[in-house]
């Protein structure tokens, strides 16, 4: 709502000055300039103010890392797991893969078909290297829970 | 807003003869990757083997490209990758430096039981990201190549992963390095912005009703070249320029953007520090060099007293003219200090990169005629500077052991006539990095410098060869170490392994051949002579 207002207040400022529509370097950037300072102020201000209304009272139980109301047991520094990590990295790869096969979908034809023989062939290399990467790391075990 | 409507879509001139170099290195490594993933761990010769393979046949074709890189406008792949002599010199000085690193690390990775199979892959895509770094003919092209170089790299410093200070080597040059990546980065998107252009845009078939004026910059070097003058947006070019020289300081570690260096090069495994110290170096030198040089050269426009270009060339030309100065300075004067070999090695590397900024000044400043010289002289102190780099770094390995456990001036104490092959190639590598007369070093140093001093600039010489004094003191005091103190704990020689005995010779052969003879190497490099090149192949 509040984003849609500044939006159309930016829009408005750079239409007015340059209706061309070819603007200068900075006041096309109005909109994300004032999206800019909104997004400093949100957080900064409620931290601020709440110094001043806030009351202040230290005691043992508060300082206390919080662990759902449950006095910790143990440190905070512990070890987990980094097979989510390794799974996350594979999930980033075939995702990588689709962002680059839409746009290829989209411009693969090209105004008269010129390239799209070349285009064509160089995505299955593409998606071959792909799978000798999905290859390796499933060789090497990381897709293994256990 | 509407933005459904594109530049027409050109097709793409496709070229893979110029592009073999790189094919035929990615290829290799990702058959080095397919060999590691299904045979056991046995494969340690099989991959080093592969890969030196690999690294043999890019040489070749390098070789093979080279006399169709005179003269004729060679790009390709819509300018993207270009054919010059400065694309295939630093080729060759990767492709040397990536080989020697496979032979360095033999014997590390034997100690050590690493996975040679990832490391040898790693080190492949990351000399395939070196080259692309030299070849790439637009800022988008040369990025891709550094975060390919980057990427491996950041991995190989942490290779000893249960070292502390592998992690924290590989933690601080990612950190650093991404930051510095992004930099570069936005300086590119400000030199697009700056470039912008009216251009008329098609409408997409559907939808859109009359033909768009819109803007659109370039990232192509020779193209942001022709519009330095009449861009749009001059003072982004020069916040774009700036923010490139420090991406790219960074990457070559000059002073004030030094400060991952020491650290990165102390914990990073010592195979790794030395491929650091000379590949991504010359790699970084490659880029800045051909961005700077051929992206916003000298151009006088007709009418006007001060074009932006001649400005701009004046502004980048002062900027690394003190970036030279200060790299020098602080490289030699904090060396001084250094108990730690690496360490030390570390800060000479940095002021290594300051003496080639000396070169790098002289080709900013000559005019087109002279500027081959000038590049060609800083790609042959890059070369010299890899090859003594290296053999050092290789004795330094062999005498850390496992584990990179003596790495301090200390533990080099007396070791001179115990082990004198050791002590006597790390000394002529030594006084070759100090730059001793019939040794590379100084042929590097006499040829940058003359540069420097056919362009005029007496102060930049004069500062250079008082660093070089400077430099004596503790390369120097490393020999008197070595042979002139007596041991106080024990020491057993070590045995030197038929791998790291080869890179030995080859080094101490390569200092003393580009120490003799450099004018065959120099006149390859400077490309302005055929026969030399024929005699080369």
């Amino acid at each position: 709502m509040l984003s849609a207002l500044l939006l159309q207040a930016g829009m408005s400022l750079t239409t007015a000055r340059t209706p061309a529509g070819v603007g200068g370097p900075v006041s096309g950037y109005w909109p994300v300039m004032v999206f800019f300072a909104v997004a400093v102020v949100f957080p900064v201000l409620p931290v601020v103010l709440g110094r001043f209304v806030r009351p202040n009272l230290y005691g043992e139980a508060k300082m206390r890392p919080y662990e759902c109301g449950i006095d910790p047991t143990t440190e905070a520094h512990d070890r987990f797991t980094v097979r989510f990590y390794i799974v996350a990295m594979l999930f980033l790869v075939f995702d990588v893969e689709t962002i680059f096969l839409l746009p290829w979908a989209i411009i693969f034809m090209g105004d008269d078909f010129s390239f799209t023989k070349f285009a064509l062939l160089e995505m299955f290399f593409f998606i071959g290297i792909l799978v000798v990467g999905y290859y390796y790391a499933w060789r090497k075990g990381a897709l293994e829970w256990a | 807003m509407n933005l459904s409507f594109a530049i027409p879509l050109s097709a793409p001139d496709v070229n893979f003869r110029l592009l073999l170099p790189e094919l035929i290195l990615s290829v290799t490594g990702v058959v080095v990757m397919l060999v590691d993933a299904f045979t056991g761990r046995s494969q340690r010769r099989a991959t080093a083997t592969l890969s030196l393979a690999g690294l043999a046949a890019t040489a070749w074709a390098t070789l093979w490209l080279w006399p169709s890189a005179q003269g004729a406008d060679t790009r390709a792949w819509g300018g993207m990758i270009v054919l010059d002599p400065m694309r295939l010199s630093f080729t060759l000085v990767f492709l040397i430096v990536a080989a020697l690193t496979v032979l360095i690390s033999a014997i590390w990775v034997e100690w050590e039981g690493l996975p040679a199979g990832e490391f040898h892959t790693l080190l492949l895509f990351a000399t395939v990201g070196m080259m692309l770094m030299a070849s790439g003919n637009d800022l988008v092209m040369i990025f891709l190549g550094l975060e390919i170089l980057s990427i491996a790299t950041y991995v190989m410093a942490g290779f000893r992963k249960n070292d502390l200070r592998s992690n924290e080597s590989s933690l601080k040059y990612f950190i650093l390095g991404s930051f510095s990546s992004a930099f570069l980065l936005y300086g590119i998107a400000l030199v697009y912005g700056a470039t912008a252009h009216e251009v008329s845009a098609q409408p997409q078939a559907s939808g859109a009703l009359a033909q768009h004026v819109i803007l659109a910059g370039t990232t192509n070097i020779s193209a942001i070249a022709e519009r330095v003058n009449d861009g749009l947006y001059p003072p982004l070019l020069f916040a774009g320029a700036a923010m490139l020289m420090i991406g790219f300081g960074f990457k070559i570690a000059s002073a004030p953007f030094h400060v991952w260096t020491p650290d990165v090069y102390e914990g990073a495994p010592t195979p790794v520090t030395a491929f650091m110290a000379a590949g991504p170096k010359a790699a970084g030198f490659a880029a800045f060099m051909r961005v700077f040089l051929l992206a916003f050269p000298f151009v006088a426009a007709s009418g006007q007293m001060r074009s932006t270009g001649a400005q701009l060339h004046d502004a980048w030309l002062g900027a690394l003219w003190i970036l030279a100065v200060l790299t020098m300075t602080v490289g030699n004067v904090v060396a001084l200090v250094q108990t730690n070999v690496k360490r030390m090695l570390a800060y000479s590397s940095i002021a290594h990169a300051g003496y080639a900024l000396v070169g790098f000044v002289a080709a900013g400043a000559a005019d087109s005629a002279h500027q081959t010289d000038a590049v060609a002289a800083v790609v042959f102190y890059l070369l010299a500077y890899a090859v003594m780099n290296l053999g050092a770094f290789a004795v330094v390995t062999l005498i850390a052991r496992s584990g990179d456990r003596r790495t301090d001036i200390e533990d080099y104490r007396g070791i001179g006539f115990d082990s004198p092959a050791l002590s006597l190639t790390l000394s002529l590598f030594l006084l070759s990095l100090l730059g001793v007369p019939l040794t590379a070093g100084f042929m590097g140093k006499v040829m940058v410098f003359s540069q420097a001093l056919g362009e005029g600039y007496k102060w930049l010489v004069v500062i250079g060869v008082l660093n070089t004094a400077i430099s004596v003191y503790y390369y120097l005091g490393l020999i008197v170490v070595m042979f002139f103190r007596e041991r106080t704990t024990e020491w057993r020689a070590p045995r030197i392994p038929t791998t790291l005995a080869v890179v030995l010779v080859l080094t101490v052969a390569g200092v003393i051949y580009l120490g003799l003879f450099p004018g065959r190497v120099i006149n390859a490099f400077r490309a302005v002579q055929p026969i030399a090149v024929s005699s080369l192949r």
